[in-house]
């Protein structure tokens, strides 16, 4: 399966300058990119980012061990944006950042993360797929779930719409 | 870079990775299309979709790029000559070929990363142009006029960029409310339009430079919208109405309206 991520360029600007403010506690911030999907060819995915939904600081547990982590309550208000989409469920994806040029790459924990989490998206918004994002200064990496059962799958290739036209492949 | 591309390296040194890379979709491909195709196939993209139902007639070859006898005689599809053109530049060009109604090839026009509009209607315009924005795809749409004047004819058309978050077809005034209705008293009845190769070149060519300078902005800054008016009848190219709709914000499409508002996961 063939999934393509597409955002706008300011949108992703907007992204990541919430994403390099320092937080009172955690070592980075975490936060939403909230999607719209659309079918492809051969049962490839489009998912197209329409907004972006910061994580307040108070919704942060201070836990040393990892860079930054969400509160139940970062969790809910990310679960009510989804449940709040309209006709169309939302399809949200987590992100966080890297602060470096190139490629980016999830961690262990990044991983672990998000596999505890993503899933539970499709509890309220089941019609979407769900993911995680990590940004670099200027490319993006991703997985994507089509299901609370299903493995996640690396998002193929990515599109920054501005300009310039930026587009660039997994790996 | 590869020596094919010696010439247009001030494109950048990754120009021809990138271009062999970007998927384009050209929408209509007898008078602006067939132009698009061919000289896309040259620039070095690598991917295409062509989306055209319709079969070459002898009254297409006074402007179907790449359109023979033969393909008359064989009543060829405009898809067809389109693959051939371009696999007769670049053999390793992937190109899908949908000979059906544009609306029934959107899986593979939501995979493009450029939009070529290159139909004759205004509502199919203003279609294409939504659907584009929709799934954030700069959108380059192709129209030209031949029309009865006062001291014979007038020959004039337009290349827009619409690009997600800038002014749109609606917002430039090529769309209007009014344009929409006309044509719709005229559905069905339109006959046979006028349609001549030199204009259709003009436009294409300027459509192309949009193109390029998206990925590969060799004097600067990128444009994202641009708007060209061709006066056919006296050779001139304008962009003044792009003065007034640069301070514009679009209200047509809001930002947050993306993606396939009746998406369900499990068909």
């Amino acid at each position: 399966m063939s999934i393509v991520f597409r955002a706008r360029s300011d949108l992703l600007a907007r992204v990541r300058a919430d994403l390099h403010r320092p937080h009172p506690f955690a070592a980075e911030r975490v936060g939403f990119v909230v999607c719209r999907a659309g079918r492809l060819a051969r049962g490839g995915l489009v998912i197209v980012a329409a907004d972006y939904e910061p994580v307040a600081d108070e919704d942060y547990l201070d836990n040393p061990k990892v860079g930054a982590t969400m509160g139940p309550a970062a969790i809910r208000k990310a679960l009510q944006r989804a449940y709040n989409g309209g006709a169309a469920d939302l399809a949200m994806f987590h992100v966080h950042m890297h602060a470096h040029r190139g490629m980016p790459g999830f961690s262990a924990v990044d991983h672990r993360e998000s596999r505890r989490f993503v899933p539970d998206f499709f509890n309220i918004a089941p019609h979407v797929p769900h993911g995680a994002l990590v940004l670099s200064r200027d490319r993006a990496f991703g997985l994507c779930w089509t299901g609370p059962d299903a493995a996640p799958v690396e998002i193929d290739r990515f599109a920054s719409v501005g300009a310039p036209l930026l587009f660039w492949r997994r790996r | 870079m590869n020596d094919r591309f010696a010439s247009q390296s001030f494109l950048g040194p990754e120009s021809d990775a990138i271009f062999a890379d970007v998927t384009v979709g050209i929408v209509g491909l007898s008078g602006g299309g067939s132009h698009i195709v061919q000289q896309l196939a040259h620039v070095g993209v690598g991917r295409y979709v062509v989306v055209d139902y319709d079969r070459a007639e002898a009254r297409n070859l006074n402007r179907l790029v790449g359109g023979t006898v033969e393909d008359v005689a064989a009543s060829r599809l405009k898809t067809e000559i389109a693959e051939r053109v371009i696999r007769n530049v670049n053999p390793e060009a992937e190109v899908i070929a949908r000979p059906v109604r544009w609306q029934e090839a959107m899986p593979e026009l939501r995979g493009c990363d450029v939009l070529f509009g290159c139909v004759d209607r205004f509502n199919e315009r203003a279609q294409l142009e939504r659907v584009a924005r929709r799934f954030l795809i700069p959108y380059i749409d192709l129209g030209m006029d031949i029309h009865p004047a006062a001291s014979g004819f007038s020959l004039s058309g337009q290349v827009v960029l619409s690009s997600p978050g800038g002014p749109c077809l609606w917002c430039l005034g090529i769309l209007t409310e009014g344009r929409l209705a006309e044509e719709a008293k005229k559905y069905g009845r339109a006959g046979s339009r006028p349609q001549v190769i030199w204009p259709n070149g003009v436009l294409a060519s300027l459509g192309i430079g949009l193109f390029v300078q998206l990925p590969c902005p060799w004097h600067g800054a990128a444009q994202l919208t641009a708007c060209c008016e061709f006066d056919g009848d006296h050779h001139r190219v304008e962009t003044s109405r792009m003065e007034y709709a640069e301070q514009l914000r679009c209200r047509h499409f809001p930002a947050d309206e993306v993606g396939d508002q009746f998406f369900a996961r499990r068909e």
